[in-house]
């Protein structure tokens, strides 16, 4: 289209839509690179350019959906009065809507890369993201006291949530309810319970009661009895 | 019978640990556990409380329907430990409240809008629970609202809820599922309906509109436009609820007054509208500063039909009942006599039903009834007690139109003797008393009986 220039003019986004569409399209994706270009009327090059393979747009796709989610939620005017417990469920929320609008091509990629438990390969673009985001909202609940500091297990926390987010993905892949109503209350249960394991809780009175009891036993002990 | 006197409790507890292991794996139970750990001194009660509040808070859509199946079908209540019965009755879901995310998610859902951008302003804090979601304020135009909005997967709960529960219930009842099916079957109706906010919506702008012909009676103005499935608004309504109302000692004028108008209110639909709102729960009502009764939630109606209508109000209205022929023919009708009863039983449930029905009926056998009177609840009372030790009422009987008809009208004399009024019973008779129905019923049987 553009006049005779050397370059034709094409952007990440049209080669992902392209490829979006061809997946769909055929349930599988394209036979080679270099035959995906050609049908695009581009070169080889000009896909390398943007992309190292298939794969690296598969991920894309999920990492730009997490950002857009984390900057939607964002421009709410009710972010800052949430707490970290609402800055994830509203996250959440908003990444299942967003997911919606490609759910095909989300399902087909989250089905081929198949791995349960460890991180799929295809989040792995996304998940740098959600955890900067997440530690993020961790920092300001421990900061205002939403959530306990225990040493050790702090830093687990953003842990604790990317399992959720494995979960509640899963789930959402799943799900046959009205308008993915299930993975709703899938999220409002499992962010809750994941919190709630975050605040303090007796799990911590144990502890300091542990403690406690073995600083004075040894004092007993000391004391020859 | 002495094996039947210890038969309820192990059945409770084997149900209660049935449910214990079976179904609560989240994390409130987990909670209840570590509690436990830290501390054993929780009572057994307290136990027993959090079991119930654990089963009910996702079963708790059996609320009152298992128990009026219980109380009604004639099982005995107090099979169940009162933690149970407590529960049972309380008409609330319980559920923890949705966080302000699922509710902005909820209403994009519906309106596309986050409720900031709908109203003028949002509380997003519920202000209390209603049966199956919550309440929030908020103001539009200088009015102040009602947001009902409905917790997620309620609908699709229900039918899985009583699935569950069905074992548990026949067990703790102690009948065969055979035996209850119909009757769950119409409870779950009733209780899919409640989900339907959409038409919880028309129905109440439908019966507000057919009340208002009643005096003392105030309805909320319903907003269809920000209403969905998942969501209703209406006018807030100031006023007390029943037991913050009897709190502030109204005077006896008063509470006659609030007592006629909620008789006006149930007796009106029933015998005018011949559809009735059948959550007589007290949370449902306000009363208002003016002294006015508020209604403020139609999400449960039952609809009368004919071939209940007719035989029911003509034997509960005077006259039918002591025509032994008539009253049998209307009881067959009622299925509270079974074809296959034998003429021993017909005679045993005739004057059984009779009595029931006899003592359902008194508040309309007076021009005036006062429910502060202990005698009729107490009568009652016994009579259920009464049956309950007869192996004759073990199965259930009566068409299923009884559970929420029998729920209505006892949940209606429990508020009456709660508000202690005197109430006239007269304004809206059963519409078989100008006799029609009666007389064209007594040619009937006389006919079919050759007399």
């Amino acid at each position: 289209m553009a006049k005779a220039t050397n370059k034709p003019v094409i952007t990440p986004e049209q080669i992902r839509d392209a490829y979006i569409d061809y997946v769909l399209t055929n349930n599988e994706p394209p036979k080679s690179v270099y035959d995906f270009a050609k049908k695009l009327g581009i070169t080889e090059a000009d896909f390398y350019n943007y992309f190292a393979s298939f794969i690296a747009i598969e991920k894309s796709v999920w990492a730009i959906l997490t950002i857009e989610a984390v900057e939607k939620i964002k421009e709410q005017e009710i972010w800052a009065q949430y707490s970290s417990r609402e800055k994830i469920l509203s996250f959440f929320y908003s990444y299942i809507e967003l997911l919606k609008t490609k759910r095909s091509f989300i399902i087909y990629t989250w089905k081929k890369h198949e791995k349960r438990l460890s991180a799929p390969v295809i989040l792995s673009d996304a998940k740098p993201i959600f955890e900067n985001f997440a530690e993020d909202v961790i920092q300001d609940g421990l900061d205002s006291g939403e959530l306990a500091q225990r040493k050790f297990f702090t830093k687990r926390y953003k842990d604790g949530l990317w399992m959720q987010f494995l979960f509640i993905i899963n789930f959402w892949a799943e799900d046959d309810s009205n308008d993915f109503e299930k993975t709703d209350e899938a999220i409002e249960k499992g962010i809750n319970v994941a919190f709630d394991l975050f605040q303090r809780s007796p799990i911590d009175n144990l502890f300091e009661y542990g403690k406690f009891l073995a600083r004075n036993g040894k004092l007993k002990e000391k004391m020859g009895i | 019978m002495k094996i039947q006197e210890s038969m309820p409790a192990t059945k409770v507890e084997r149900s209660a640990k049935f449910v214990k292991t079976g179904f609560q794996i989240g994390g409130n139970y987990i909670k209840h556990y570590s509690k436990k750990l830290f501390n054993p001194d929780l009572s057994r009660d307290e136990l027993n409380e959090d079991n119930a509040s654990d089963i009910y808070n996702s079963l708790s859509e059996l609320k009152g329907s298992a128990l009026k199946i219980a109380q009604m079908l004639s099982m005995d209540r107090n099979m169940l430990p009162k933690a149970y019965v407590n529960k049972f009755s309380q008409s609330q879901y319980n559920a923890p409240p949705l966080s302000g995310p699922l509710i902005t998610r909820t209403f994009i859902k519906s309106f596309g809008k986050p409720p900031g951008k709908i109203f003028d302003s949002f509380n997003p804090v519920s202000t209390n629970a209603a049966s199956i979601g919550q309440v929030h304020q908020a103001t539009l135009k200088g009015k102040k609202l009602a947001v009902k909005v409905q917790y997620p997967g309620v609908a699709s709960s229900i039918s899985s809820d009583l699935k569950m529960v069905k074992p548990f219930a026949f067990r703790l009842l102690g009948v065969s599922e055979k035996e209850l099916n119909v009757y769950i079957k119409e409870v779950e109706e009733r209780l899919l309906e409640e989900t339907d906010y959409k038409l919880e919506v028309r129905r109440s702008i439908e019966f507000s509109k057919a009340c208002s012909v009643l005096k003392n009676t105030v309805f909320p103005t319903y907003y269809p436009k920000l209403s969905s499935e998942k969501i209703i608004t209406m006018d807030w309504m100031e006023g007390l609820h029943l037991k913050e109302f009897l709190q502030t000692n109204p005077s006896q004028q008063l509470r006659n007054k609030i007592g006629q108008a909620l008789w006006d209110f149930y007796n009106f639909q029933q015998h005018e509208l011949k559809a009735v709102h059948a959550d007589p729960h007290p949370g449902n009502f306000l009363i208002t500063p003016d002294e006015k009764l508020a209604i403020i939630d139609f999400g449960c109606i039952k609809v009368i039909p004919k071939d209940f209508y007719d035989p029911f109000f003509d034997l509960v209205w005077n006259g039918l009942m002591n025509d032994k022929k008539a009253a049998i023919d209307a009881f067959r009708k009622l299925e509270l006599i079974q074809p296959n009863d034998t003429a021993q039983q017909i005679e045993f449930y005739y004057k059984s039903y009779k009595e029931m029905i006899s003592l359902f009926a008194l508040p309309y056998a007076s021009k005036t009834f006062d429910f502060s009177k202990p005698k009729f609840f107490e009568d009652l009372y016994a009579w259920s007690d009464k049956i309950t030790k007869m192996a004759e009422f073990k199965q259930p009987r009566g068409v299923k139109h009884f559970i929420y008809i029998n729920r209505t009208n006892f949940g209606l004399y429990m508020i009456l003797n709660d508000l202690k009024a005197t109430v006239n019973t007269q304004t809206y008779k059963p519409l078989s008393f100008n006799g029609e129905i009666l007389k064209q019923e007594k040619k009937r049987v006389a006919k079919n009986h050759g007399v």
